[in-house]
């Protein structure tokens, strides 16, 4: 098999992206990411606030509709 | 015999972490001492066997293949068409080698976890996992800085096509998802599927062991114990493949994201 060319041309040098590099993982990462880091951030502040995990929601609800956001971006069309 | 046997196993039950801890090599049996262990003789062996069975394969190539010609070719050229030029491009050649060096250290190293008598993988330390993470980690973007320069290769990377009032929203997503989440699922996935294998079969074989020792008459009950555990194994053999084709197509995955060209 090594004797065989390597498929070449397949994508060309410049052209689209291959199929598939990953994008379901990218997507999923995208979402977890999304409600992690501004859960988290809201979290602080309900922290140093002093109050009982409103914050912490707010921020999960705003990062899952981020992640969402960021995926059209990186990931649609 | 088989039941004090028996009994010295069934004290063991249920396995935890301590069992993941073996007995040192060097000195021999030595407490808390984890330098030189069955696992590291593991290693060592995976890393002979590897260069070993490629040295002796492409010693004097063949036009037409030896059988071990023919299947360390299809290893590599399985690696090369199928992961690495299919998820980078035609770019992917040159990172051929290293997947496949990849892929073979963690195939064989998983493999140890179902050979009779081995039955454990180095991989369920995360240690092993972690540093192959690491490597693949500083790799892409190492890649990335040196086909993009250091500035566009993390704008690229952290600003996404949004406008400007939304950035500040989303570039800490991206620093999470892009630089912190991907090397921590790379180990974390390899380490805990290991681990919970490894788990996951003593705790049969050792149930087995426990509950004929607690009363003879569940004897048929650990018979199918030890009947799942092979049935298991098989069920390892195929998480094993799993896992090292998984951490190889993502390590392309990074390359092939860190050598995109803007769109």
């Amino acid at each position: 098999m090594t004797g065989q060319e390597p498929p070449l041309g397949k994508h060309g040098d410049n052209g689209p992206t291959p199929p598939d590099s990953g994008a379901g993982m990218t997507a999923v990462t995208y979402l977890i990411a999304g409600m992690l880091v501004w859960g988290g951030i809201g979290w602080l502040v309900d922290h140093y606030v002093g109050t009982k995990g409103v914050f912490a929601g707010i921020g999960a609800v705003l990062g899952i509709g981020l992640g969402v956001y960021l995926i059209v971006r990186r990931l649609g069309a | 015999m088989v039941i004090a046997q028996s009994a010295v196993l069934a004290a063991e039950f249920p396995p935890s972490v301590e069992d993941f801890y073996l007995p040192s090599i060097l000195p021999w049996g030595a407490e808390n001492n984890y330098w030189f262990t069955k696992i590291t003789v593991l290693v060592w062996v995976a890393v002979a066997a590897i260069i070993v069975y490629f040295l002796a394969s492409y010693r004097k190539p063949q036009l037409v293949p030896t059988k071990k010609q023919w299947l360390a070719e299809s290893i590599y050229g399985f690696v090369r068409n199928n992961i690495a030029v299919d998820m980078i491009g035609p770019r992917g050649v040159a990172f051929a080698p290293y997947l496949t060096t990849l892929f073979m250290f963690i195939l064989v190293n998983n493999f140890f976890g179902i050979v009779p008598f081995v039955q454990i993988s180095p991989n369920s330390h995360i240690a092993f996992p972690a540093i192959l993470a690491v490597i693949s980690y500083v790799m892409f973007i190492y890649v990335g800085v040196r086909h993009h320069g250091f500035v566009k290769y993390f704008k690229h990377a952290l600003i996404p096509p949004a406008p400007w009032f939304i950035l500040p929203l989303l570039i800490p997503i991206e620093f999470f998802s892009n630089f912190l989440v991907r090397p921590f699922s790379l180990a974390v996935r390899l380490f805990a599927n290991m681990f919970a294998g490894h788990m996951l079969l003593l705790v049969f074989t050792l149930g087995g062991f426990a509950m004929i020792s607690a009363n003879v008459a569940l004897a048929p009950v650990s018979v199918l114990s030890w009947v799942l555990t092979i049935a298991l194994t098989f069920l390892e053999f195929l998480v094993i493949c799993l896992q090292a084709y998984v951490f190889t197509v993502l390590t392309a995955s990074y390359v092939q994201g860190a050598l995109a060209d803007e769109h």
